[in-house]
């Protein structure tokens, strides 16, 4: 596919540094929850539109957000992530190649077998969008544009991206962002005085939620997060057997993206700038991947004519060089 | 989608690409040579010297990759592999995240600006676009739609089937450093012993 040579990589920081700052907050914040609390469950439902939340004994999404880490069980996490999801699928929708979509099921599946946490219902999605973005949601939503697919040599370079999103997942970023974006009162303020004179709390507390959801894709994740999961993508890539250096291949184009680019805005905007990821990314391999060798099949190869798949080419393992 | 097929065909289309790597003859970027180093004859640091190649020196790219190394030219016309480590951007500047283009978006995104203008993100009003931050401010929920991507699901097992047919194997790789993070990297979460690569006792899971 085309493949922009006009690229320019450029950062915006995807942090969370205004609820970082406004920590103090947390305790006016604190309040807002008790109000938001005797509204009693339900909030779930709010967002879903309908579907009951599942174990709601008062324990809404908000007040859920408040609580330590330890507190979010894996089915929350997971509740929480499907209306993340609902969100990204209510922007773009998924694209319609259900061959592709498999694949990229497949694909990602594979990957998240070689993560800490192998056993979470993974849901994989293309979305019909051509730009260039990638977003994970909590409990194992994973979605990527058709953009980027497109604009992906090979699949090794897929692979380093659905591994540095799958690190997201779990390391429960977007569910630490989401939390610290509550506790600090981000969208929950403008709350505190409405919230006593209106009938219409529902829908506020709806609207907060949402406010709370947009945020994390929008503003973006910690500098600190997107580190790791540059890091921990290209071990977790290695070890489901792609070429280690599918994801420093595509910061390299990423790093020429200029910033005006229509396609990336949002991923510049939200991710530290390419060349800090793979001076980075450098530091911590050093040159011990380079021997590794390892799949470099091509998406188009995976996706084959008809249904006959190629088997992969065996990548040559390349002389091991000495580390450092 | 079949997997398991692996006729004449499918042999000819691997040995084919085994044989012509990636190719997009439109991908012609300059790049600067980070450090001294060697231009080799092969994507391999036993590759032979085909020259010389002198830090911040400009390096036209190719698309060929090879592992660690992909295919350059310098300006005196010779042609070879550089490791990617060995590359930085065209402007010379060692960090990219100091240059001014970047710090234009940077206020946008919020660490100075502390504003939530989720619609303040994108910029350009010509062609075609990508979803971007006011496509998310506007969304409303689709629950039905994960729904529906839930069905697309796949489990451990067939997840372990495609790979077999894709000649993938689950290996163990050499622990990676955790070297600190780079100084402009605020936005440490407080919370959360595990989240923090810099923290010496951080492992990933």
């Amino acid at each position: 596919m085309h493949r922009n040579s006009g690229w320019k990589r450029c950062a915006g920081v995807a942090t969370l540094f205004a609820a970082l700052a406004a920590a103090p907050l947390a305790a006016h914040s604190q309040n807002v929850m008790n109000i938001l609390n005797s509204l009693g469950g339900g909030l779930g439902s709010a967002i879903t539109g309908g579907k009951p939340a599942p174990a709601a004994q008062g324990d809404d999404l908000i007040s859920l957000l408040t609580q330590s880490m330890e507190n979010i069980d894996e089915a929350k996490e997971i509740e929480i992530g499907r209306q993340l999801a609902a969100l990204l699928l209510g922007a773009k929708p998924a694209h319609p190649d259900m061959a592709l979509q498999r694949y990229v099921n497949r694909l990602g599946r594979w990957i998240s077998l070689q993560s800490p946490r192998p056993g979470l219902p993974w849901t994989f999605v293309v979305l019909d969008d051509p730009g260039y973005n990638a977003f994970a949601a909590p409990g194992g939503y994973v979605f990527v544009t058709k953009g980027l697919i497109d604009r992906c040599a090979d699949e090794s370079e897929l692979a380093g991206i659905l591994a540095h999103e799958i690190t997201h997942v779990t390391s429960k970023h977007h569910l630490q962002a989401i939390r610290q974006s509550a506790m600090a009162g981000v969208g929950t303020q403008l709350l505190a005085s409405q919230i006593r004179t209106s009938n219409m709390a529902g829908q506020l507390v709806k609207d907060q939620l949402l406010s709370l959801f947009r945020t994390v894709y929008t503003k973006g994740l910690s500098q600190s997060d997107e580190f790791e999961a540059d890091r921990s993508g290209v071990a977790m890539a290695a070890k489901a057997g792609f070429d280690p250096y599918g994801l420093v291949s595509v910061l390299q184009q990423l790093r020429t993206v200029t910033p005006d680019n229509p396609m990336f805005t949002l991923t510049m905007s939200t991710h530290p700038a390419a060349q800090a990821r793979l001076d980075y990314l450098e530091q911590s391999m050093g040159r011990q991947l380079d021997g590794l060798g390892g799949s470099r099949a091509t998406i188009a190869q995976r996706l084959g004519s008809g249904n006959n798949a190629p088997p992969a080419p065996a990548a040559r393992p390349t002389p091991a060089k000495k580390a450092g | 989608m079949n997997w398991q097929h692996r006729g004449a065909l499918a042999v000819w289309l691997a040995f084919a690409a085994w044989t012509a790597p990636v190719v997009n003859a439109q991908a012609q970027e300059s790049a600067v040579i980070k450090r001294a180093t060697q231009l080799r004859n092969a994507p391999s640091d036993t590759g032979a010297s085909v020259a010389p190649l002198e830090a911040n020196s400009v390096v036209t790219r190719s698309n060929e990759r090879q592992g660690a190394w992909t295919k350059v030219s310098t300006q005196q016309g010779a042609t070879g592999w550089v490791h990617m480590f060995d590359l930085g951007p065209q402007t010379g500047s060692a960090n990219a995240s100091n240059n001014s283009a970047t710090s234009g978006l940077r206020g946008v995104g919020g660490l100075f600006g502390g504003n939530s203008g989720a619609t303040t993100t994108a910029t350009s009003t010509v062609g075609i676009r990508g979803l971007g931050a006011e496509d998310i401010a506007k969304a409303q929920p689709n629950p039905a739609a994960v729904g529906q991507a839930e069905g697309l699901r796949v489990n451990a097992d067939q997840a372990r089937q495609f790979a077999q047919s894709a000649s993938l194997h689950a290996r163990d790789v050499p622990a990676m450093a955790q070297p600190a993070l780079p100084s402009s990297g605020t936005g440490n979460r407080s919370g959360g012993s595990s989240g923090n690569p810099s923290d010496p006792n951080y492992s990933p899971n």
